[in-house]
């Protein structure tokens, strides 16, 4: 990735994660909050590969922590793996598929929520599985709602990366 | 690379978790935070208009009919009202706060260090909110937080210029308080929905509906409360009580609206340690 996608890849997380901490965490649509910065990592780590993704999700995580003043590093660990799982998917050649934003964002939502709450219970925290599950289903349609614009604008500034530049590309039967 | 990442977050947790509130770590945390502050507070004030107009337009949405003079004078209206609509709204929540730090049941021994909120719970883990105000203005670990209406919780964290706070709704947050009618002390913790409970009060005490239930405040020198007395929590909503139950079940409607918090004042005590 060239320093300019870096750069233009940093500003985007780094817009997100303030926007939702500041306003995205307010918006409760049946009892669901849509997750920004999720959505903007799928987008990053789609285009760009598992490793950017990865320090994506790990710098996005730390904003938002920061930000908060929550549990430094907690965000940013699940976040790093998300990132480096999308972008792993985005290293097949799957990533082409229509569908393939939208799926991500809609199995990550899944995941992300999971990881967080097994975190919370490893760390001996409150881990409310209800109120997560509950929330579920609406965070993921509205994170749906949000991946077709943000996609969009994480396409336009961040060029898709050449079938050729993958060291490792994986081919998708089916 | 991701072993490297993955390491680094969990040294981090590690860190943190070990010392949430102080150390090294937590003071770089404190400083990123206020560094971050002025995008928090633009990102909050651009979204202003647009949310008290979201707010707006959801409330008409259940309006009958209206004739098509007043639909356009309404559009008119609407296009001035929601520009003045934020400033109007915080001013009126500063006015209410300034009325109350001027009032009789002020607490002595504390200055009001007024700021807004500038980030809400984003998860269903913790009830915490941020305001942007922070050690710099003398707010410390346990600073109680209020709005003109009553309490709303107690700081949390702390870094130089920004403060998370728990809320009452938090499962974490009891606070010692009192009956002012019938002076029967018990403890406030979160109940369902957007209630909260008034705890460990014995089934021979007596409590009724509508009673107005404040802040106990520090009853032994030795221990003192995080709480000054008599700082407003909320009125009595029903009293019930079980065979099998030790205590009575108090439920209780806090003042404070905590899904539109806006302008708060930390209380910060002038008495020197």
């Amino acid at each position: 990735m060239s320093a300019l996608n870096g750069f233009k890849a940093a500003v985007l997380l780094f817009v997100a994660a303030i926007l939702q901490v500041s306003i995205f965490a307010q918006v409760h649509i049946l009892g669901g909050v849509p997750d920004l910065v999720l959505v903007m990592l799928v987008g990053v780590a789609l285009l760009r590969g598992s490793v950017p993704g990865a320090i994506g999700g790990f710098f996005a995580g730390l904003i938002v922590d920061t930000a908060t003043l929550g549990q430094l590093g907690l965000t940013s660990l699940v976040l790093t793996i998300a990132g480096y799982w999308i972008g792993r998917y985005g290293e097949t050649t799957g990533r082409d598929r229509a569908h393939a934003p939208f799926t991500s964002v809609a199995v990550i939502t899944v995941l992300f929520s999971v990881g967080v709450l097994v975190v919370h219970f490893v760390l001996g925290e409150r881990a409310p599985a209800g109120d997560v599950f509950r929330g579920l289903l609406p965070a993921i349609f509205l994170n749906l709602v949000l991946t077709a614009p943000v996609y969009a604008l994480v396409r336009r500034l961040l060029r898709p990366v050449d079938r050729s530049d993958y060291a490792t590309e994986v081919q998708l039967l089916g | 690379m991701l072993l490297v990442l993955v390491l680094g977050a969990l040294a981090l947790l590690t860190v943190s978790f070990r010392s949430p509130t102080s150390g090294p770590l937590h003071d770089v945390q404190g400083y990123g935070s206020a560094a971050l502050r002025p995008f928090q507070v633009a990102a909050e004030r651009v979204a202003r208009p647009f949310r008290d107009a979201y707010g707006y337009f959801a409330g008409l949405a259940h309006a009958k009919s209206e004739n098509e003079k007043l639909r356009r004078e309404l559009r008119d209206a609407n296009a001035i009202a929601n520009a003045n609509l934020a400033n109007a709204r915080q001013a009126e929540a500063l006015k209410k706060l300034l009325n109350f730090e001027g009032g009789a049941t002020y607490p002595k021994d504390y200055r009001p260090v007024n700021t807004t909120v500038i980030s809400y719970p984003s998860s269903s883990f913790a009830q915490v909110v941020t305001i942007a105000a922070g050690s710099h203005s003398g707010i410390r670990v346990n600073t109680p937080v209020i709005t003109a209406d009553g309490l709303i919780g107690r700081v949390a964290n702390v870094g130089p210029q920004t403060a998370s706070v728990t809320l009452l709704t938090d499962p974490d947050n009891n606070v010692p308080a009192r009956d002012v009618s019938s002076g029967v002390s018990g403890l406030i913790r979160h109940g369902q929905g957007s209630t909260l409970v008034f705890d460990r009060v014995s089934k021979d005490q007596i409590v009724k509906r509508g009673d107005l239930i404040v802040t106990q405040g520090t009853i032994d020198r030795r221990y003192p409360s995080v709480y000054p007395y008599g700082l407003s929590i909320g009125r009595v909503l029903n009293v019930g009580s079980t065979d099998i139950a030790t205590f009575l079940t108090v439920t209780v409607t806090p003042f404070a609206r905590f899904d539109s918090l806006d302008a708060v004042a930390a209380l910060v005590s002038t008495k020197k340690r």
